[in-house]
């Protein structure tokens, strides 16, 4: 033993312990050590966001582009080929397009986090949800920022500004729930198959036809509601469109249903992530 | 340090000087893997379904207890795939372990690959705030300590560049340089002394004997075991994931030594 080894340590005290007897569930553990590394979460989120629009050249005009590019498409196809009848259908196609956008990229993108992540902590020991809820955030401000083409279109359309827009923002963060729920469920599986993230391309494909987004509820024959009513996107979609489309607030049971399910999901995929993560890690 | 201070929920010692800072009690790490590769979903899926996924389990650490002192520098010796390298994932807990008990005292800073987790189209100056973010430093302390870290690395002229535009040596100085930040309780040390230029090097090393002279525990992964034999007050063997030997360092390099002669004499 050098002498050192006893030379008193005046910061002794405070020094953090860990006590793997004394760790909790993984499902609380993880909560916990998430909120300790939660200024990493900030920083990774402002990571992506500047790395996004320091790679594309327009910056963050491109945000604010995209959705009316695609917007202009949608509608001259869908308007004149199928010609429902739909008034100011530019606004209910764009505020659910906008939720789907955000829901899709997030989820895949948690897929890619949490696979890129791996590299990573297998040499720096940092909770894994970092990397997901972090892409939440990133895409949640990007949806933030394309509400101002949303915005400008009901301006340019004569759609009025409610006060049923301000609950807008409270249906963004249950979707966000719902996103990383899913996201979390579909990154347990994207991190041991590499196929699985086309599988899931697929299937959000599907998702999008099967919502009520590019066709309003009504072209659907009322016999098959009930499918369409499954759906929990259906309900998320139905708390941001209300506001801007129809200048009202979402009926309580959709909002009552749209929490429980957003909710129910967010603590499914967190369970699941938690609990299998130990398995995939020794997976290798 | 109190930098991860968590308070409130650890247990309080009545003389938490003499309380050791690593304490391994039974560990075993088991990496279980598929006897033949799935990488495909649908192949999985088709597998289960017909139930026929075999596992084979590889130990990349078996039963291992020790006790590391504050303030002690241990080394670790051992054949590659020994398990060096896992026991040290183990304290710095990227990795659990699949039984045992594990007690650790401190913070821990890893040497292990310095700059993991830079991003190239980043700057220098926004790295050293992630990194150090990572490791779980707060971001009031980076702020206290960035000159420090920029001073240290010399790396100023360089520091808004992105870091793709940084030379190998340039890397491992900045990343060297936010790992040191702040003085660690424990310090992990894997095979990564080779920094910048001999004169970086140096730099390296006396930062380290400070934090040794304050108390820092260290634990050292080396190959060369002259530079355990220079450096360590004890050394571990580690053969096939077990404690081969434990101790004294002389005793534990020259049992090394001969272990490794013999398997050369067998033609291995």
């Amino acid at each position: 033993m050098p002498s050192d080894s006893s030379q008193s340590n005046p910061t002794v005290a405070s020094r953090p312990v860990y006590d793997s007897a004394q760790r909790r569930h993984p499902f609380a553990e993880e909560a916990y050590e998430l909120w300790r590394f939660r200024e990493l979460v900030l920083l990774w989120a402002s990571r992506n966001i500047k790395l996004r629009y320091k790679r594309s050249v327009l910056g963050i005009l491109w945000t604010l582009i995209e959705p009316l590019m695609l917007l202009t498409i949608l509608t001259v196809v869908f308007s004149t080929l199928f010609r429902f009848q739909l008034e100011r259908y530019p606004i209910y196609l764009l505020s659910g397009l906008l939720l789907f956008d955000f829901f899709s990229r997030t989820t895949l993108q948690i897929i890619e986090e949490i696979v890129a992540s791996q590299g990573l902590a297998s040499r720096v020991y940092a909770p894994r949800t970092v990397f997901a809820v972090a892409t939440v955030l990133t895409y949640l401000t990007n949806w933030a920022i394309a509400l101002i083409p949303l915005l400008a279109i009901m301006a340019i359309l004569g759609q009025p500004f409610s006060v049923a827009l301000l609950t807008v923002p409270a249906g963004m963060i249950l979707t966000s729930l719902f996103a990383l729920g899913v996201g979390l469920l579909v990154a347990t599986l994207g991190a041991s198959f590499h196929d699985f993230k086309l599988t899931y391309q697929v299937l959000l494909t599907a998702w999008l036809y099967a919502t009520p987004i590019i066709y309003p509820l009504e072209i659907v024959p009322e016999k098959f509601h009930r499918f369409f009513k499954l759906n929990p996107l259906f309900y998320l979609c139905e708390t941001v469109r209300d506001p801007a489309f129809l200048s009202t607030v979402a009926p309580t049971n959709v909002w009552l249903i749209a929490c429980v399910v957003s909710v129910g999901t967010a603590i499914l995929g967190w369970w699941v992530f938690t609990t299998r993560r130990g398995v995939l890690e020794h997976l290798g | 340090m109190s930098t991860l201070a968590e308070p409130g929920h650890q247990p309080v010692r009545r003389s938490p000087a003499e309380a050791p800072a690593i304490q391994l009690t039974d560990i075993s790490v088991c990496f279980e893997m598929p006897a033949e590769r799935i990488p495909s979903f649908k192949e999985y899926v088709l597998r289960r379904l017909t139930g026929r996924i075999e596992r084979r389990q590889l130990w990349a650490l078996r039963d291992v207890s020790l006790e590391v002192g504050s303030g002690e520098v241990l080394g670790v010796v051992g054949r590659n795939g020994a398990g060096k390298s896992t026991l040290l994932k183990v304290i710095s807990r990227v990795l659990h372990p699949n039984h045992g008990h594990l007690v650790i005292r401190g913070n821990v800073a890893p040497l292990l690959e310095l700059g993991a987790g830079f991003h190239f189209d980043l700057t220098g100056r926004e790295n050293v705030y992630l990194n150090a973010a990572l490791l779980g430093q707060p971001i009031r302390e980076v702020e206290e300590h960035f000159e420090e870290v920029v001073d240290f690395s010399e790396l100023r002229e360089f520091i808004d560049f992105p870091v793709r535009n940084y030379s190998s040596g340039m890397l491992t100085r900045l990343g060297f340089s936010v790992a040191t930040m702040i003085r660690p309780d424990i310090l992990l040390i894997d095979e990564v002394l080779a920094v910048g230029d001999a004169r970086f090097q140096e730099k390296c090393l006396q930062r380290i004997n400070e934090f040794r002279s304050f108390g820092t525990t260290i634990i050292l992964v080396s190959h060369q075991t002259s530079e355990v034999e220079r450096h360590c007050d004890r050394a571990l063997w580690i053969d096939h994931g077990k404690v081969a030997a434990f101790g004294d360092t002389q005793d534990v390099v020259a049992h090394y030594r001969r272990a490794l002669d013999e398997t050369d004499e067998e033609g291995l």
